[in-house]
Order: C-alpha cells, then structure tokens, then sequence
C-alpha cells in the first residue's frame, strides 16, 4: 500500500470497492436499469403508436371532410339546378297563360266586332227593306195618282219596241 | 492529525471507515434505486419513477454525446450506478462527520488492539515510526492537543482507494470492449504509438481518479479547517458546504461523462 499520512492506498480498500461496485452495478442493472427501461421503451412505443394513430385519423377526417365538401356542392349544384328549373318553369307557366288570356281577350274581341257588324248589317238590310217597302208604297201611291193613258202607251209602244227589236 | 483503522487480510490492508462508508453508500443508492422502482408504470410515471427517468435521460444524454444510440443504450446503468454511487459519496461527507478522540489518561488506557488498527501501515519500518507519534499524541498533556482523533464518517469519494478502484474498474471495462470489438484495432491503437500507452495506462488511470479524489478530499480538508475556526469560520462553513454541494454533482458529471468518452473510444471504430 502507498502511504502519505493523510492520504493512502490500500489494496485491500481498492478490491473490496471494486467488488461493491460490482455488486452495485448488478443490483442497478437487475432491479433498476431492465424493469424501467422495459417501462420506457412500452411508453415509448405507445406514444409512437398514438402519434401516427393520431395521423391516421387526422388523415381519415380530412379526406372525409373532403368528400362532405363535394357532397355538400353536389346539393348546393343541384338545389339550384332545381330552383333554375322551377322558376323558369313557372315563369313559362306565367309566360302561357297571359298568352292565352291576351289570345282569349283577342278572340272575345273579334268575336263582338264580328257580331256587331253582323247586327249593323242586318239592321242595315232591314232598314233597306223597310226602306224598299216604304218607297214602293209611296211609288204605287204615287204611280196610282199620276199614271195616264198617254205615259201609260209611250211606255208600252216602247217595250213593244225593244222586243220587235229582239224578236 | 487524523487517524484511521485498518486491518490486515490476506497480505492486503483495509481501511474500517472507507469500508463503512462504501457500504452506506451503495446500500443508499439500493434503497433510493429499489424505492424509485416501486410501481412502474408504462403510462404516467409517478414523482418517484419521474425522478429515476429523469436520471436515466440524463446518462443517456451524456453517453449519447459519444455513441450512437443503441451503443450508448448498453452502458446506461453503468453511468446511473457511477453518478448516483459518486453523487451521493461525496454529500454524504457534507452532511456530517462523525469523529472520535482518544487519550491515554489515568483510568483509561488506549488498549494494545486499538493502537495495532490505526498504526497499520503495510510495512513494519513505516508501523514502527507511527506508532511512535501516536503514542506521543495519545500521552500528550497538552491541552491544546485533541489526542488521536479517528474520522469515521467521511465522503467514501475523499479515500483515494475507493476513486482509483472505480476508475480501474471503467478502464478495465473500456478496455475490455475494445478488445472485445477486435483485438487487432485494440492492440494497433494502444500499444504501437508510445503516446498511447502513455495516455491509456498512466494518463487516464491517474488523472479519472485523482481528479474526482482531489476535489472531494480538498473540499472535507477546508471543511475541517473551517470546524476548527469555531464561530469565526460559520459563514465560510456554510458558503463553502453550499459550494460542496455543487462541486460535489460536477465531479459526479465529469466523472461519469469521462468514463463514457473513455468508453465511446473503444465502441466506436478506433481512429
């Protein structure tokens, strides 16, 4: 052994210490070092694998997200196509039957002028005839007041005239 | 001066209060590494397991600044058992030491046996010489003289037999990786370049130990010191104990962060 007073090396010390700390290093590496690092390692692999779980479902939620979105639109598209098509389908409906109406309006129109020149004529005609009837009367009134002998055979002389003529 | 007791086996000396206090020590850090471990959990670790990982973490980050990952994994608890069996041998010289004085008075005579314990010296010239000045020192009447004093508590860290025992074991075991990897590389890197052998076999297995021996054994020196001032030395005492504590940790890091370079440069490929 060295020996400085104070200070000394002991082979013996030495040995005993470096078998303790063997002893140490087992113990540690028996009861301490395996069991946590088992532990650690199991946590670590369960971190790991919620992570890319976590990934996972974020990926699953996004693409569904995505496909919601295109469905959504679809319904968006197609309720508006459904409005375009109804309102234009009721403006045509409007369009047809103020057509009708303004044709029916034309036709009931037509149909009273037709009839009031139709009542116009006739009340025409009639008043023609009435008028016809009226002037033959005062005609043979006439003619039964101022027909002679003399006018009478002129008129006869010159039909018998005009038939010599054709005989 | 400061006495110790020894004994003889086996040809080899032993010192009783290194020896009591490795044990303390490493039964501490079982029953610190023991309670810590009770109920694992895989989930959320509790204040204790919290603590051990947050250690673990720590050694694999100081091994991991010199090794890959998965070599760094498999000296993990070594570097736990070195910081943590360092750590708390050099607070626990802090926290306390225990002392006892012997004088030779009237009624009470140091007996033969003890006088035998503390004069232990490995050669008989060098037994012979301390024995005198301890029969000086125990048959003083001087009062100022506080007899043979026996430290029985100290920092296990502060005996240069425990530091150079735990430096020799890491070398030993570096050196038995490096082997182990291939003897070739092993043999071509250490013992052809002269410089080597001086770094692997004088260099390292000085420095590791005296460095980490050095600071703990001056630190109890002044601490002792400063007990002797009395009430003059109270503020110091407490500025230097607190600064123990921190030199007490930094010594436990460099110890272990040198073991693991020394380590990584028997892993790794040689250079």
């Amino acid at each position: 052994m060295l020996d400085l007073g104070a200070v000394s090396l002991e082979w013996g010390s030495m040995l005993t210490q470096a078998i303790v700390f063997l002893i140490l290093l087992w113990v540690v590496n028996k009861y301490a070092m395996g069991p946590l690092m088992a532990v650690m390692e199991k946590r670590r692999q369960h971190v790991e694998n919620e992570i890319s779980s976590a990934e996972r479902n974020r990926q699953e939620a996004e693409a569904l997200l995505a496909e919601q979105r295109k469905v959504l639109d679809e319904a968006r598209a197609e309720s508006k196509a459904i409005i375009d098509r109804a309102v234009k389908q009721a403006s045509d409906e409007a369009a047809k039957i103020v057509a009708e109406a303004q044709a029916a309006t034309e036709s009931m129109k037509a149909g009273a002028k037709a009839e009031l020149a139709r009542e116009v004529e006739k009340a025409k005609a009639e008043l023609r005839g009435e008028l016809t009837s009226i002037s033959v009367l005062l005609a043979s009134k006439i003619i039964e007041k101022e027909l002679d002998e003399a006018s009478q055979k002129s008129t006869v002389d010159k039909f018998l005239a005009q038939v010599g003529d054709r005989l | 001066m400061h006495y110790t007791l020894r004994f003889e086996w086996m040809g080899m000396v032993f010192d009783i209060p290194t020896l009591i206090m490795m044990v303390v020590t490493t039964l501490i850090v079982i029953w610190l590494i023991l309670r810590l471990t009770r109920n694992l959990q895989s989930g959320v670790p509790g204040k204790g397991q919290n603590f051990l990982e947050w250690i673990v973490d720590f050694v694999r980050g100081i091994a991991g600044q010199f090794m890959d990952t998965k070599t760094a994994f498999r000296f993990i608890g070594l570097g736990v058992a070195l910081i943590l069996y360092i750590l708390i041998g050099n607070w626990l010289g802090l926290a306390t030491n225990v002392m006892t004085a012997h004088h030779n008075t009237a009624d009470q005579q140091a007996s033969e046996s003890f006088i035998k314990l503390i004069t232990i010296s490995g050669t008989e010239e060098a037994e012979l010489a301390k024995r005198e000045i301890v029969m000086e020192e125990l048959t003083s009447q001087d009062p100022n003289s506080h007899g043979v004093v026996v430290a029985w508590w100290k920092s296990p860290t502060a005996a240069p037999s425990v530091t150079f025992a735990l430096a020799f074991v890491v070398l030993l075991y570096s050196h038995i990786i490096g082997i182990q990897k291939s003897f070739g590389g092993w043999a071509k890197h250490t013992l052809l370049n002269p410089l080597h052998i001086l770094e692997e076999f004088v260099i390292k297995p000085l420095t590791l130990p005296l460095r980490l021996f050095g600071n703990i054994f001056a630190g109890e020196i002044l601490i002792a010191f400063l007990l002797s001032l009395g009430v003059l030395g109270s503020i110091p005492l407490f500025v230097w104990l607190g600064y123990s504590v921190f030199v007490g940790a930094v010594q436990a890091y460099i110890f272990t962060t040198l073991t693991m370079v020394y380590i990584s440069q028997q892993a790794n490929d040689q250079h």
